[in-house]
């Protein structure tokens, strides 16, 4: 299942290929009772190095499953994911994941939790603390470093998790709603903070949300997917606001409207339809995740 | 309620019922004071022999012995429990072959072995760590089975995607995880150490505070025998307190657990 990655031979003729490419992706889950259900269908996506973009879609589309193929967690029925220029087998070792979910070890404090991301690189120890300790800096948990997952706010063990995934310095970064379960003040703090570190050292970033004005707030390309089953790409709008961005702010701007407008007016059609599939879909769709 | 009146009420909850026994058997309200004492002795007396009991030495060794047995039925038990637990829930082909056996021997009553250990192991202590290891083993060997399958999906995805390898993930995340579910049946499984130790002793043995109970039960002393069923009950407390004393030390990451939640 364990496969790496190499970085290509050639650096100067990495730069032009994608970060992340999925080419005519299909992924079909196998349902107890030997039933089938096609998830998505027929794909294409490029992520350029540098690139922010973020994946939108109703409810139960098939967004986080296209995202589980670009990290290698699950392997497509058919088609082709490559990262910069090499064909994924297993896991892709050159990717960040930030789950929608809890994933943090609760019996390890967020100190250990974000330590123990580097010991699969062989950092030593001590060096593994320093590092640790000032990623926790970063995003603003001085105070908390020896805090366990349990007595930390969600918006806190987001941020853990956040520093957990940075401190490898992954070179592509896949995040499934990860700001999801969180209130709404907290989301635009988070979306800033996630801004802020990712301008530093612009990654490959792509964002899976069912929140529209998120994904214009933060991203650089939005990609409409319709709704399941065999769910497909039914738009790919460019975002054109200027960086650095207050998504707080910058959902006041009239550009931003205009853009929102625009790609609302593909996705209605989309959450219309998912809707009136009605819970029948819904029932499939649980089985199948 | 405080916690002085909540004492208080224990209190008077022993108190009346030492002065309900000590009226049953020193009047003769519920017939021959005799009959009475011989089957039901009486409180002053029972009390009198524990003390007599746990400021002699003899008592030590007794209670030292069955420490011993309880100790090395917990400890044996635990470390297969633990091992089994891990091969049978990373095996799923060994889970489902072996998954009738183990629970036929599970529903096995163990008391049914203990003649068979005395004949196997002899009258000394191995006989009785024997009977507190099979209950011991099953206790741990399921929690952990559970704890290592019932891993978090995501906190596992998470895991995998830094990198981490097979032993890494077993170090970080399938261990830690077993051993919450072990620890959470802690008291349950130090208990039946315990129980294997003195059932095991009270069936054959020539020591141990199973034996000093039969012994006493043997020669009809009836205050012997509370005077035994009471310094079992003390020395229960006092190891169940040392679990608990080990348990908050170890499981201080989980909610609710410990007082360290600070806001």
């Amino acid at each position: 299942m364990e496969s790496k990655v190499s970085p290509p031979a050639n650096a100067g003729a990495a730069a032009e290929l994608p970060a992340v490419s999925l080419a005519g992706i299909d992924i079909t889950f196998h349902l107890q009772g030997g039933q089938r259900y096609q998830a998505v269908k027929k794909i294409d996506l490029a992520v350029a190095p540098g690139e922010f973009v973020s994946v939108v879609g109703p409810t139960g589309c098939g967004k986080s499953t296209l995202l589980n193929a670009a990290a290698g967690l699950l392997t497509p029925s058919a088609g082709k994911v490559t990262i910069f220029g090499q064909p994924l087998s297993g896991l892709n070792r050159r990717a960040g994941y930030l789950f929608q979910q809890d994933a943090l070890m609760p019996w390890k404090t967020a100190l250990a939790n974000v330590k123990v991301a580097l010991e699969p690189m062989g950092v030593s120890d001590a060096q593994a603390d320093r590092q640790a300790r000032d990623w926790l800096a970063r995003v603003g948990l001085r105070a908390f470093v020896e805090r366990y997952p349990h007595m930390l706010s969600g918006g806190q063990r987001k941020r853990v998790a956040l520093a957990q995934m940075l401190i490898r310095d992954p070179e592509i970064l896949l995040m499934d709603e990860p700001f999801g379960p969180l209130d709404a003040q907290t989301r635009q703090i988070m979306g800033n903070l996630l801004l802020d570190l990712w301008s530093k050292d612009r990654k490959a970033l792509i964002f899976v949300t069912h929140d529209l004005e998120e994904a214009i707030a933060l991203s650089d390309r939005v990609v409409v997917m319709s709704a399941g089953p065999a769910a497909g790409i039914v738009a790919d709008y460019k975002v054109p606001l200027p960086r650095p961005r207050d998504i707080a702010e910058i959902r006041l701007e009239k550009a931003f409207h205009e853009i929102h407008r625009d790609i609302w007016t593909s996705l209605r059609v989309e959450v219309q339809k998912a809707y009136a599939m009605g819970e029948g879909k819904e029932l499939v769709e649980g089985a199948a995740s | 309620m405080n916690r002085v009146k909540l004492i208080a009420l224990q209190i008077l909850v022993m108190v009346v019922f030492l002065g309900i026994w000590h009226l049953v058997t020193t009047t003769s309200l519920f017939g021959d004071v005799k009959t009475t004492q011989f089957f039901f002795s009486t409180p002053g007396e029972v009390l009198a022999r524990t003390w007599k009991q746990l400021t002699g030495a003899d008592i030590y060794y007794h209670l030292g012995i069955t420490l011993t047995e309880t100790v090395l039925a917990f400890v044996i038990g635990s470390a297969a429990g633990v091992f089994f637990g891990f091969a049978f829930a990373r095996n799923a082909l060994l889970a489902a072959v072996f998954d009738p056996y183990i629970k036929a021997a599970n529903a096995l009553p163990r008391v049914v072995l203990a003649p068979i250990f005395a004949l196997w192991f002899g009258l000394g202590i191995w006989s009785k760590v024997a009977l507190g290891f099979t209950l011991v083993f099953f206790i741990v060997f399921f929690n952990v089975y559970q704890g290592v399958k019932e891993v978090s999906p995501t906190v596992l995805a998470n895991a995998r995607m830094l990198g981490m390898n097979e032993r890494q993930l077993f170090r970080h995340v399938y261990w830690p995880s077993a051993l919450t579910w072990m620890f959470s049946s802690l008291h349950t499984s130090v208990g039946f150490a315990l129980v294997g130790a003195v059932v095991g002793e009270y069936l054959g043995s020539s020591a141990g505070l199973g034996y000093k109970i039969h012994e006493a039960e043997s020669v009809f002393d009836v205050t012997g025998v509370f005077s035994g069923m009471l310094i079992l009950a003390i020395f229960v407390i006092v190891i169940d307190s040392i679990v608990t004393l080990v348990e908050n030390r170890l499981l201080v990451w989980r909610p609710g657990q410990s007082s360290t939640t600070t806001t």
